[in-house]
Formats: C-alpha cells, structure tokens, sequence
C-alpha cells in the first residue's frame, strides 16, 4: 500500500503534507520551496511545465500559460463568475459541449480538472521523491464555499492525476484539525486529550494557513 | 515398506486421537470465550505486526532521508544567508554603474572595488557562481522572464538582476528580459543592471 498526502489545491500556490511520526511535514519540490505555484504551461517546444517553471516564463507564453485555474473548476461557460474572468485572464476559455468552461494551453482544449491534475502530478512526484514510496491516496482540501460541481471537479482532477481521492476536507476544517497537531504547549499539558484529537484526522491534512511565503 | 507403516501408524494414531479428541472437546467447551478471545487477540497481533513492519519500513525511509538531508543541508547551509547578501551584492553593482563622473579615477574607487570584489570571493568560496544569461536562450529552469519585448526570439535580451547558483542549484534565478522576435536584431546595450531598470520603468 502506498502512501497517503494531504494536499492544499490553492489558486495560486499548492503544496502537499504528509504524517510524520504524528505530526504533518510539508514536503519540499523539486525546486526546493515548500509552495508550488499553480501554473501550467505549454511553451513553444511543446513542452509542459508545472509550477515554478511555468510561472518564470508566463510573461513571454500568455496564451499557453493556465494560472488560477481554481476558478473554474466546475464552473459553466455561461456561469457570470467564468465571463468575468473572460475579461481580465490571457489564456482562451471556451464552452465544452456539456456546457463546461474549458481552456486552452498549447492549441489544446482542456477541462479544467485536466489542468489542476496537472498540478496534482507534479506534487505528487515530488511527494513520492521525497517519501521514496508510491502515492496513492490523498486528502485534498476545497475553500468551504465550494459547491457539489467544484467539489466533484476537484475530486476528478484527482483520478485524473493517478490519486484516489479519499476526502475532501473544507479549508477551514483543515486548519481547525491541524491545531491541535502542532499546538505544543497544550499538547505537553494534556497528553491524552491530544492524542484522541491526533488520532481522528489519522489521515493526513494539509494546512491552508501554512501558506506563509518563503520569499 | 514406507507406505505401509505410515498406514500403520494413521491407524495407531486415529485411534489416539479420538479418545484424545473428545477429552478436548469437551475441555474446549467450557472456554469458548477463551477461543473468542484468542482470535481477537491473533488478529491484534497480526495487525500490531504490519503496523510495526510499516512503521519499521518508514523509519527506514526518514534515516535515509535524513542522511541525504544532512549532506544537502552542509552544501546548503548557507544559501539563506547568502540569499540575504545578494541584494547587498546587487546594490554595489548599481552603486558603480552610476558613477558620478568626478570620481571616475580616483584610487579610492579601485579600492572600494577590490572591496566589491573580495566579498565576490568570499561568496564563491562557498559554492557561489553567477548564471550565465545574456545572449543565452531562455530557459525557465535557471532564467525568470520580467520583460518581453522585441529582440533575438528566445534569447535572453538583458538581464534585470544577475541569478546565482549555490553548488550547481540555482539560488536565484536569472531576471531577464526576452525577446519577442518581430524583425530588428540591433545589438541591445550590454548592460548594467540599472540600465535595464530603467527601460521597464
């Protein structure tokens, strides 16, 4: 049996957590930094490029280079939200036939679960690198906000990226259960009240307000 | 002859047994809790043994990583440091590419550039080497594109702030300015970092 992460799917950045010994580490990239950008891009070779390298070369690929992907994940073309951001992103987004928004990266449409699978697979590589095991199970955390659509998209996006998705963990929940797993003061006080509290997320979380910039 | 005696002896054993089995039986009877008990006890047992296998297994993968940790963590021990010197570096580069005009030859400057220089030296003491980019094709691995604009399509135009590599991992990425294509290839001036500033201003 693999491993099983906690990843935090944000707009703009994304990063990836694991248990151990008790308490969640976020895993490093490839690249060395904790946060990944979430950017996907197709250059002029045809190549694909996820997170940093894709952000470092945006400005000469506007076109092929998909950021904030996040808000239109289970979004309709015709929703007010995608014709609003229609206006302000580079990148085409058109109307798949079930009615879907979609973009397009390198002449190539794609649902936006594609893209955010994307980003998936690039954590979950570097999860694996680090780990020196298999991934595959995650915890995958969603604003609060979010419909059943966005939800079902984020879950997709999983399967897509090789992931079973074995929840899906609102935001805020996410950083209320993470308390207690780094709270050390507490923690040293009362030893067995924490460990119960440990012990329910025994699945893993990642942490939305780890999002705390390197740079 | 084999064949015989194992024959013989089921016979002598299935004798054994069965009076042997219904005191059993009957013994094994009253403890059924007993058994119960015992089956749940195997299968903590079993799952205490997978969960120690796995736990072994994963203790097994953090002292490896640990050891590579470490190594990764001598050769970049002082890269936050170093990070942190850069802007400093930056800031005596720009400081000596404006230079007001009457200071152009005076002795005093070589000084302060021999200054300039030593904390070069110092900072490739540890592992410090600055990325080459001008003139370079653009790759995102090692460049960071902050202007696009007409020039070698591709090709690094300028750079807008040097990039550092720490022991063959890039430190800090090259800011550059690309070039779109579009015709003129006139020679960009080779420049200072304040040059280039200016010309995104």
């Amino acid at each position: 049996m693999g491993k099983t992460v906690g990843i935090d799917l944000g707009t703009t950045f994304s990063l990836v957590a694991v248990m151990e010994g008790g308490e969640p580490k976020v895993i490093t990239n490839a690249e060395g930094e904790r946060l990944t950008p979430s950017v996907v891009a197709i250059d002029k070779k045809g190549e694909r490029l996820v997170g940093l390298l894709a952000k470092r070369q945006a400005i000469t690929n506007p076109e092929n280079t998909i950021f904030s992907i996040k808000r239109l994940m289970g979004r309709k073309y015709k929703d007010d939200e995608v014709q609003k951001d229609i206006k302000i992103l580079p990148y085409k987004i058109v109307e798949a036939s079930n009615g879907d928004a979609k973009v397009v990266m390198g002449g190539k449409e794609y649902s936006p679960p594609e893209v955010s699978a994307m980003i998936l697979q690039k954590l979950k590589i570097d999860a694996e690198a680090y780990l020196g095991d298999k991934v595959t199970d995650a915890v995958i955390t969603v604003p609060a906000y979010f419909n059943d659509s966005q939800r079902q998209a984020t879950k997709d996006a999983g399967a897509i990226a090789g992931l079973n998705v074995i929840r899906i963990v609102n935001e805020p929940t996410a950083a209320a259960l993470a308390y207690p797993l780094t709270d050390w003061t507490r923690r040293r006080k009362r030893p067995s009240r924490c460990m119960t509290l440990a012990a329910v997320p025994s699945i893993f979380l990642s942490w939305s307000w780890a999002k705390a910039p390197s740079r | 002859m084999a064949e015989e005696l194992t024959a013989e002896e089921k016979k002598l054993l299935s004798e054994m047994e069965t009076p042997e089995l219904d005191k059993g039986e009957e013994a094994l009877e009253l403890p059924e809790g007993l058994e119960k008990s015992l089956a749940e006890e195997k299968e903590k047992a079993a799952k205490c043994l997978d969960n120690w296998q796995r736990t072994e297994a994963d203790f097994r993968n953090y002292k490896k990583r640990a050891e590579q940790e470490k190594e990764e963590l001598t050769k970049w021990a002082v890269s936050g440091l170093i990070l942190n010197i850069l802007p400093v570096v930056d800031d005596l580069e720009r400081a000596f590419a404006s230079l007001p005009v009457m200071s152009k030859d005076s002795s005093w400057l070589d000084g302060m550039k021999l200054i300039q220089r030593k904390l070069l030296a110092v900072l490739e003491a540890q592992g410090l080497s600055e990325i080459n980019a001008l003139g370079e094709t653009f790759d995102p691995g090692l460049h960071e594109a902050v202007v696009y604009q007409e020039g070698d399509e591709g090709k690094v135009i300028a750079v807008a702030r040097k990039g550092y590599k720490l022991n063959d991992k890039v430190l800090r990425a090259t800011q550059v300015v690309v070039g779109k294509g579009h015709g003129e290839t006139n020679t960009q001036p080779e420049g200072s970092a304040e040059t280039d500033k200016g010309e995104q201003g």
